[in-house]
């Protein structure tokens, strides 16, 4: 991945597209992970906040 | 008979002593998370880790699992069994099937009930299907107690995918009236995959799991995205046509015709016989298993003639060959119901007690490619027995919620929590060689991800080092079939029947070859690292967020700075 000769982003990057439409779909709301998530999302918080906790 | 005096919403979590409960047509468990970690299958009474779900009532005293089914040949009339899918359901949508043999469901105002003989004397009551289930979940607590020591209270129960909330609601409050809080139900095939990734040895990633939960009455085959540790079900299939009976008919019937050889008696034509014949034809199935030869052997089976006989797996697995063959069309009618392929599938996990049949362990290996991981006791040897995953998932989830305030897993387990939106592509970067059209994707965050989502990997830079260009992009699998030279005229989807024909036939007719390939989508940012040295590496992350906003990271692995950039929430 060799950056071409006159690539130019504003502070390195460019950003080009959004992630297409996704799908709405149900978590199984079991295991460890699970529950950090849904701890994250009643709290809102995010993932590094969490990390500093 | 319910511990009263708890609050209304159970017990409170410091006085919680909760167990998994596995609860099936044909068997039950029950396990417990010890104090480090492990998982105990617990024995009843009897000494038995699969409680068959079975009651029976003889002068007014109760028997349960291994007892009462031996019940089922002298007293079948007062022996209620295969009850658990009649919970919550009116007389019109159940099944009677599996009870011709044992007490015969009837309607009773808009549910179940079953016409027994359970007190001493000859006085019939009617007991609705609701307090059956309970006095199973008494008998339950009753070896949980006896075992832990402790008045055992709360659980987390396992549930088929296909239950209605009114199903759930009575089988919470049958629990409810043997003393026990459920804590939460939970779905099996969900259960038996974290059986298996709660296991230390297993590295939390991104996978597709089929679950194949094969038991007695019934076989339920799941397609599982793991993400993270994270599990969303993408398609399920139900099936009552194949499973545990239907082998066990097949043995019924190689014996019954035996025998009718010998004495011209069908033994199958008497119930009682029939009983027998039914009980014995299990164990040797169990038998047949575990070893290549197994007898069958039955006292007086009809008319005071004993009868003996022996089989072996081979001649086993050719007469079942059609319930076998069926198993395989459930799990491959599922996995293209999920839209995926069976390459995209990394493991297979049977569960259930038909699960320990060697035959359909190797027919799912021949399905899918070598890659894919076979859980199960003949294919593996670290696979935990099948029979026991879903309570052991069950004892798990229940030591990893028990302190929490009912009000806690109430919120946790909302759909407002739990409905999120997953991706429909895979994001990854795009190694560009000197041809810019053509790229090598390395996938980061999988399709069918939930948000919000935060993955990275480390990527090399070219050998001479120097600025590096990261292309983000969205990338979609697709199954690349390359026909051989000499290509038969079939189409192509004809690959799973190669795969059971001989081995002269695909001599003639070689394979074609399946391969998974990445289908480079949308382009969604670009970012360039300058500097870096020879040999280093770059680590991009990637940080989906729950409104599809992403956030990229780029930067030289040992470097400080690096590279950060957004794209908006579309």
């Amino acid at each position: 991945p060799v950056l071409p000769e006159g690539w130019a982003g504003e502070k390195d990057f460019k950003a080009v597209a959004h992630l297409s439409p996704a799908t709405q779909r149900t978590i199984e709301p079991v295991g460890p992970h699970f529950l950090a998530h849904a701890r994250r999302a009643r709290h809102k918080r995010t993932f590094s906040e969490d990390d500093r906790i | 008979m319910a511990a009263e005096g708890a609050s209304a919403g159970g017990p409170a979590p410091d006085e919680r002593h909760a167990i998994g409960i596995s609860f099936g047509n044909s068997n039950s468990s029950i396990a417990v998370t010890m104090a480090d970690d492990k998982v105990e299958v617990i024995a009843n009474e009897d000494g038995d880790r699969q409680i068959p779900s079975i009651l029976s009532y003889v002068d007014g005293e109760e028997y349960n699992g291994q007892q009462a089914r031996q019940q089922l040949i002298r007293n079948s009339k007062n022996t209620v069994a295969c009850f658990r899918d009649f919970l919550g359901q009116d007389f019109k949508s159940i099944d009677p099937t599996h009870c011709h043999a044992s007490a015969h469901p009837q309607a009773h105002n808009d549910t179940v009930a079953f016409t027994i003989k359970d007190k001493a004397g000859d006085e019939e009551s009617t007991v609705t299907i609701s307090e059956i289930a309970t006095r199973q979940f008494r008998r339950l607590k009753q070896s949980a107690s006896h075992f832990t020591g402790k008045d055992v209270n709360s659980a987390v129960i396992t549930i088929p995918t296909n239950f209605s909330e009114k199903q759930n609601e009575a089988l919470t409050k049958a629990a409810k009236d043997a003393g026990i809080e459920t804590l939460q139900l939970i779905r099996e095939p969900v259960a038996a995959l974290l059986a298996y990734d709660a296991r230390p040895e297993t590295k939390v990633s991104d996978k597709n799991v089929v679950v194949a939960d094969l038991g007695g009455t019934r076989s339920d085959v799941a397609v599982i995205a793991s993400r993270g540790g994270m599990y969303t079900i993408l398609a399920t299939a139900h099936d009552y046509e194949f499973a545990g009976v239907h082998l066990d008919k097949v043995l019924q019937d190689h014996f019954a015709k035996e025998f009718i050889k010998w004495n011209s008696i069908d033994p199958r034509e008497n119930a009682r016989s029939l009983a027998k014949l039914k009980l014995e034809s299990e164990a040797t199935k169990k038998a047949l298993s575990i070893g290549t030869n197994a007898n069958f052997s039955v006292e007086s089976l009809a008319e005071g003639i004993d009868f003996t006989s022996t089989i072996n797996r081979l001649r086993y697995e050719t007469i079942a060959r059609k319930v076998l063959d069926g198993f395989n069309r459930l799990v491959e009618g599922v996995v293209k119901k999920a839209g995926l392929d069976v390459l995209d599938i990394d493991e297979v996990i049977l569960s259930g007690g038909t699960s320990h049949t060697p035959k359909i362990a190797s027919n799912f290996g021949s399905i899918f490619p070598e890659t894919t991981k076979i859980f199960a006791p003949s294919t593996s040897a670290t696979a935990i027995n099948p029979s026991e995953l879903q309570v052991r998932g069950a004892a798990l989830q229940a030591s990893l919620i028990q302190e929490y305030e009912s009000e806690d897993i109430e919120q946790s387990t909302h759909p407002a929590v739990t409905t999120v939106k997953h991706l429909t592509n895979a994001i990854g970067v795009l190694a560009i060689s000197d041809d810019s059209h053509k790229g090598i994707f390395t996938p980061i965050v999988s399709a069918e991800t939930a948000v919000p989502a935060r993955r990275s990997i480390h990527i090399p830079v070219p050998k001479e080092g120097g600025d590096v260009l990261i292309k983000i992009v969205e990338g979609g699998s697709h199954i690349k079939v390359t026909k051989p030279e000499s290509a038969p005229t079939t189409n192509g989807k004809k690959e799973s029947d190669d795969s059971e024909d001989s081995d002269e036939d695909s001599d003639e007719e070689p394979e074609e070859q399946r391969e998974k390939v990445w289908k480079v989508g949308n382009v969604l940012a670009e970012a360039a690292v300058k500097g870096t040295k020879k040999g280093g590496q770059v680590e991009v992350m990637i940080n989906v967020a729950v409104d599809l906003a992403v956030t990229v990271t780029a930067r030289e692995v040992g470097e400080k700075g690096g590279v950060r950039g957004n794209l908006s929430a579309p």
